[in-house]
């Protein structure tokens, strides 16, 4: 377990910390100002203007829930990936592919050498932190997942992108750092599915966190997880978030067959419905979690993002998780 | 020789132009209560009607309606079904791309045609032939889940979506169809159910009349079974090449009798293929198939590049293809 790094990095949390995946749903306001921004009828700082009121206001929101460890929110984000290609240098902007029914995302084309040049998520991270003095999680997209949903034009192979993408990655995360992050996820919803190449992955990740001080989260989500399952925990990091309420706590039966040895971040709601699961519901989830790990390893948190959610869905959602984890705190911290 | 080109399958429904995003924008009105069902009807129609023209632009010989009416590859074909309905989303193979997932409930039954209004339109408005794409029932059933007892097993569920796509294909046989493409990318990750396949591609080729049956298969590599693809009741065999770079050598060497549609043109990737190198491919594949009457195509539907791309990609296969035959393109 990882407590004593966490305490290590000067941070003791209780049992069950409770957290989010990271995004939440952008409030009304902003997705106007988005809107407005795109149609050129406001400047990028009114936009930023609006980005910061909602970060607030998400902050505030969680503070209030009682969430141990917060997120920012990424307000500032469309696209996980697109957003990181659009400041590294080496990526082009692709044009608009389908995500799925009549959704579509704008797909980046990696076009020549990848390369950080500036901290990309740390002016945001920074606001945040001032409003809280909760521990707030810095949160990067990971190399394998970067490159999985990229197009490849430059590099020869798909392992070669992604260790390069993963050198230019550590940049970022050694920045957080620098400033003071002292818990870090590296979302890889990709990793799951290319089970083959998982070594990659895992050589990527090796790359990004090697000796640097901070406790890893990587977030892992709606793939065939029973395909890279044990090798998936040779991914160095301390805490591996897993959507496990989307595919009813079917993952708990792998953890039966090979142990699972590293701290979790439990999904313990859906967040691809609009059912708001009852308190009871979640407090059962964990239950079952506990049957087969160790209390001090398991973080609470939604399946995944809560941006395709309502703001009040995304809220309630997270009132279940941190009222059933406190629940379950009070009757097993003296077990 | 003759080097006929073909698309694979889908072609981008969007693009970045605002005439490109005609059927987004009326989706989403129709959804808001603001268009009616016929309105999206008339912007499919109308995005058809461009990705035909794009795929004649480009020189494509035969050429599909770009299954621009298509929801996915899956919910499309099984949600028109008795006996099923269409559930949450899950992800296409290795894509970043999710369909809905069918949950048979009981018995599968074809009330009515599945894509042969699709086709006809198509068929009307190209000066080419079009080519009828379907995916095949063993992926249909591969990625259906059952409730309830559902149809009584796997078994049953293979049975009933192949007496359904038998029954489309002689429709669309009858209809004019020359050229009936059947999917099955679900076969390359699960080979050991190549029986099983064989059983159901047996059912759907006693159906095709005068047509000819293609049995594509894409997102992973062919090569391990690939000697067993050559006992299949099947007229043109669909391979993609780029998983592989060594499967161009099992053709040459172990030849095919059947009419091939070489996948060597990546639709994954924007990458543009070094023309040449492509050719020498092809010289190669001369040594095991009849290039007399083999298509060269995108490894898999467009759908996954942005237009341009995709666009690009198909004006590349005449880049390819005048390469080949050593004239300037």
């Amino acid at each position: 377990m990882s407590r004593a790094k966490l305490q290590g990095l000067g941070i003791d949390l209780p049992l069950f910390p409770i957290t989010s995946v990271g995004s939440f749903p952008k409030p009304d306001f902003l997705l106007k100002a988005r809107t407005d921004f795109a149609n050129g009828k406001i400047s990028r700082g009114a936009l930023e203007k609006a980005v910061r009121q909602a970060t607030a206001f998400w902050i505030r929101q969680q503070e209030k829930l009682g969430v141990d460890v917060l997120v920012d929110g990424e307000m500032y984000r469309g696209d996980m990936v697109a957003y990181f290609a659009e400041y590294l240098d080496g990526f082009e902007p692709g044009g608009l592919v389908r995500s799925y029914g009549n959704r579509y995302y704008h797909k980046p084309i990696i076009t020549g050498e990848v390369h950080w040049d500036e901290p990309i998520t740390l002016e945001w991270w920074k606001y945040a932190r001032g409003l809280t003095s909760k521990p707030l999680k810095g949160m990067v997209t990971g190399p394998y997942t970067m490159m999985d949903w990229s197009f490849i034009e430059y590099y020869p192979d798909r392992r070669t992108a992604c260790l390069a993408l993963a050198k230019e990655i550590r940049k970022e995360v050694e920045a957080l750092i620098e400033e003071g992050a002292k818990i870090i996820q590296i979302d890889e919803p990709a990793v799951s599915v290319r089970p083959e190449e998982l070594p990659v992955a895992i050589e990527a990740m090796h790359i990004v966190t090697d000796g640097l001080p901070a406790y890893f989260i990587t977030h892992i989500c709606y793939g065939a997880f029973e395909n890279i399952y044990p090798g998936v925990l040779d991914l160095p990091v301390d805490n591996v978030d897993l959507e496990m309420s989307n595919s009813g706590l079917d993952m708990l039966d792998l953890f039966k067959k090979s142990r699972y040895t590293k701290d979790i971040s439990f999904g313990a709601v859906d967040v691809h419905t609009h059912l708001v699961e009852e308190e009871q519901v979640v407090e059962q989830r964990l239950r079952q979690a506990l049957e087969l790990l160790p209390k001090e390893a398991i973080w609470v948190d939604p399946d995944c993002g809560l941006k395709t959610r309502t703001v009040d869905e995304a809220i309630a959602k997270m009132q279940s998780v941190v009222t059933a984890a406190k629940a379950l705190r009070a009757v097993t911290s003296d077990e | 020789m003759e080097l006929t080109l073909c698309n694979h399958s889908s072609y981008p429904r969007i693009g970045d132009d605002p005439e490109h995003q005609l059927l987004r924008r009326t989706i989403a009105q129709r959804d808001k209560g603001e268009r009616t069902d016929d309105a999206v009807r008339a912007a499919q129609d109308r995005m058809t009607e461009l990705a035909l023209a794009e795929q004649a632009e480009a020189g494509v010989d035969l050429v599909t309606d770009g299954q621009i009416r298509w929801s996915d590859p899956i919910s499309h074909l099984a949600g028109k079904l008795a006996g099923v309905r269409v559930n949450g989303l899950l992800r296409f193979f290795d894509t970043n791309f999710y369909f809905r997932q069918p949950v048979v409930q009981g018995m599968l039954e074809r009330t009515g045609p599945l894509v042969l209004d699709e086709f006809k339109f198509a068929q009307e408005k190209s000066a080419r032939p079009v080519k009828a794409v379907l995916t095949g029932p063993y992926t249909l059933a591969r990625y259906s889940v059952e409730e309830n007892g559902g149809a009584g097993g796997f078994e049953k569920v293979l049975e009933g979506y192949t007496a359904a796509l038998a029954a489309e294909v002689a429709t669309l046989a009858a209809a004019g169809a020359t050229v009936i493409q059947v999917e099955e990318p679900a076969l390359l990750k699960y080979p050991e159910d190549f029986p099983r396949l064989e059983r159901s591609l047996t059912a759907l080729a006693m159906s095709k009349d005068s047509a000819q049956l293609a049995l594509v298969l894409y997102f992973g590599d062919p090569a391990p079974i690939y000697d067993h693809l050559q006992t299949l009741p099947v007229d043109l065999l669909g391979l993609d090449f780029t998983y592989n770079p060594s499967l161009v050598d099992r053709v040459a060497s172990n030849g095919t009798a059947r009419t091939l549609m070489l996948g060597l043109v990546d639709g994954r990737n924007t990458r543009l293929e070094d023309p040449a190198t492509t050719a020498r491919q092809i010289e190669k594949l001369a040594r095991g198939a009849d290039l007399n009457r083999a298509y060269l195509s995108p490894s898999c539907g467009l759908e996954f590049l942005p237009r341009d791309r995709a666009r690009q990609k198909l004006r590349h296969l005449a880049v390819i293809r005048n390469t080949f035959l050593g004239s300037p393109s």
